[in-house]
């Protein structure tokens, strides 16, 4: 809109040629390292590293099915990590909207001070924090535990989903809620009647945001979890790539890559929308 | 009774982000590794004497904020004019800027890999590319001068799409009316973007850069599995560092010690960073 309302009654055919230039360039940059395992996926080992073998002797399934053979089977890391995304996702919500709404009623100050520990919160490189959540996990034997991991991970995604949901709460008018009490509607009634349907938008975001992290999670994940069967999706890529570098099966590598980007695929095209509000969002409120 | 409603949501916060520093701070004077029976033993002021004298750990912090810097820097400017032309109406644009999310939301280990595949010596494409032009072997992840700009390529190819989202959140907050009085003037497009846009997107841009320049300075999981902090060390981070100690030596004070100067140094250097900017004025429109 900017830049084009500057222009507006210049736009000529060589100014839209040269955006289609750039915007096939930006296209090609995000995706050709994408396509190109999509393309070694296929290929066979053979042809991974001889480029003078014929077009017609390249191409192959078994990458895919080496992949699905292993013990155990590339989809079990999926399913590991869904689950534990689901829950991270559903634990961190049930935590987050009761705290945010009481976030948003707190008088100004004390809401300015804790604000900023969140903040303070959400700007950490929690990488620092693995030694010490390791031995939480020992303390208390959550280790290889789908279920327990779920609780380090909401609290690394709180402060984040915290700042979403309170500025959502905030942005709401009081007048609604305090109608609601005068019906005689009790607190529980008014959050789950009245106000969690107007804050439908920004939970869904933090829902998104939250999943993708869950998802995504890696150095917590790689010391909670050392059991082959229970690696979520990031760990047992990581442990593929612990084989040697040069005995690496680079076209089982392409195979998982392929298959561990299409849930994230599905979910970015599905829930963009969320995703890039939830993003603008915590910039703009956070 | 709200405060009630937030406690277990901000205990939560207050023990998985605060007891880790509290718990640091106490192991960092003490022994706790293998001699120790991997139990912990006061040792004084032993681990922060070693700290200072360890060549190794110095190499790796300002490794990594050279890491984190020049990929944050690059990012910006890339961002900056990606999110200009997806702030522009055109067709098709919203399914670009979907596509374009895509390497934000994929696990970093997972491109990792794809890119060790890339990069690869001699079978990868970028080799095969530079072998065709007659550059001969670049062997991109086994020169040490190298490979740390191979790591900083990762990180901009996988976070820019955040930076962009952020700075596109900046440029909808800016009303059209500037730009048509701007263009009332006699100012031409470029004036505008210095005068007008970039002004205005400040606040966006340090925030994005206060944001990635904390995230990049915790880089792990991009090291550990592309190059494994290799070669020879050229690039490893603060963070795999402590990894190193923690998991491999398994000495916990030592890697608690790291982690610990690691997070004084990113906090010395953000409040360096504020004083800098607030010196030459640069703050002066997020007081408002």
């Amino acid at each position: 809109m900017t830049h084009e309302s500057m222009t507006r009654g210049r736009i000529t055919p060589g100014l839209m040629t040269r955006r289609s230039l750039w915007i096939a360039l930006l296209l090609v940059w995000s995706l050709a390292p994408m396509l190109w395992q999509l393309l070694s996926s296929f290929t066979t080992a053979d042809a991974l590293v001889n480029d003078q073998l014929s077009f017609w002797s390249r191409w192959t399934l078994n990458n895919y099915r080496d992949l699905l053979s292993t013990d155990p089977p590339f989809w079990r890391y999926l399913l590991n990590s869904s689950l534990v995304a689901s829950l991270t996702t559903l634990l961190t919500l049930m935590l987050a909207i009761p705290a945010a709404y009481g976030l948003a009623k707190l008088p100004q100050r004390l809401k300015g001070i804790l604000r900023t520990a969140v903040v303070g919160a959400a700007l950490f490189p929690y990488v620092l924090l693995f030694l010490a959540l390791l031995e939480l996990a020992r303390t208390f034997a959550l280790g290889n535990n789908l279920i327990a991991i779920a609780i380090p991970y909401s609290a690394l995604s709180m402060p984040l989903a915290l700042l979403l949901l309170t500025a959502a709460f905030e942005a709401l008018p009081n007048d609604l809620e305090d109608a609601a009490k005068l019906e005689g509607l009790s607190l529980w009634q008014r959050l789950r009647w009245v106000l969690l349907p107007l804050i439908a938008p920004a939970s869904a975001s933090t829902a998104i945001l939250v999943f993708l992290f869950a998802w995504n999670e890696y150095p917590v994940a790689l010391t909670w979890l050392s059991r082959s069967d229970l690696l979520t999706l990031p760990v047992a890529m990581a442990r593929i790539a612990g084989s040697s570098t040069y005995s690496v099966p680079y076209g089982t590598y392409a195979a998982a890559t392929v298959l561990g980007a299409i849930p994230l695929l599905v979910l970015v095209l599905v829930f963009q929308r969320q995703i890039v509000s939830g993003l603008t969002n915590g910039a703009i409120k956070g | 009774m709200t405060m009630l409603l937030a406690a277990p949501a901000l205990l939560l916060i207050a023990v998985v982000f605060g007891w880790p520093m509290l718990r640091y701070a106490w192991l960092s004077f003490h022994a706790d590794s293998v001699l120790t029976g991997l139990e912990p033993v006061a040792n004084g002021g032993a681990n922060w004497l070693r700290l200072a004298a360890d060549q190794r750990f110095w190499l790796d912090a300002g490794q990594t904020a050279r890491f984190a810097l020049i990929s944050v820097s690059l990012e910006l400017l890339l961002a900056l004019a990606i999110a200009l032309l997806l702030h522009q109406r055109w067709r098709g644009r919203g399914a670009v800027r979907a596509l374009t999310l895509l390497p934000w939301a994929l696990p970093t280990t997972m491109m990792a890999l794809g890119w060790r595949w890339i990069f690869n010596t001699p079978y990868g494409p970028i080799e095969v590319l530079a072998r065709s032009l007659g550059l001969g072997s670049l062997d991109l992840l086994s020169t040490p001068s190298i490979t740390w700009l191979v790591t900083v390529f990762a990180d901009v190819w996988k976070t820019t799409p955040f930076i962009t989202l952020i700075l596109l959140a900046g440029l909808q907050s800016i009303p059209e009316d500037l730009y048509s009085a701007f263009r009332l003037e006699g100012g031409t497009p470029l004036q505008a973007l210095r005068r007008v846009t970039l002004p205005l997107l400040l606040p966006y841009i340090l925030l994005s850069l206060l944001f990635r320049l904390a995230q990049a300075f915790g880089v792990f999981d991009l090291v550990q599995v592309l190059t494994g902090g290799g070669p020879a060390g050229s690039t490893e981070s603060i963070a795999l560092y402590a990894y190193l100690n923690g998991m491999r030596f398994l000495d916990f004070g030592y890697s608690a010690t790291v982690m610990l100067a690691g997070f004084l140094l990113l906090t010395a250097m953000i409040l360096a960073g504020t004083l800098l900017l607030k010196s030459v004025g640069l703050l002066r429109p997020l007081d408002r």
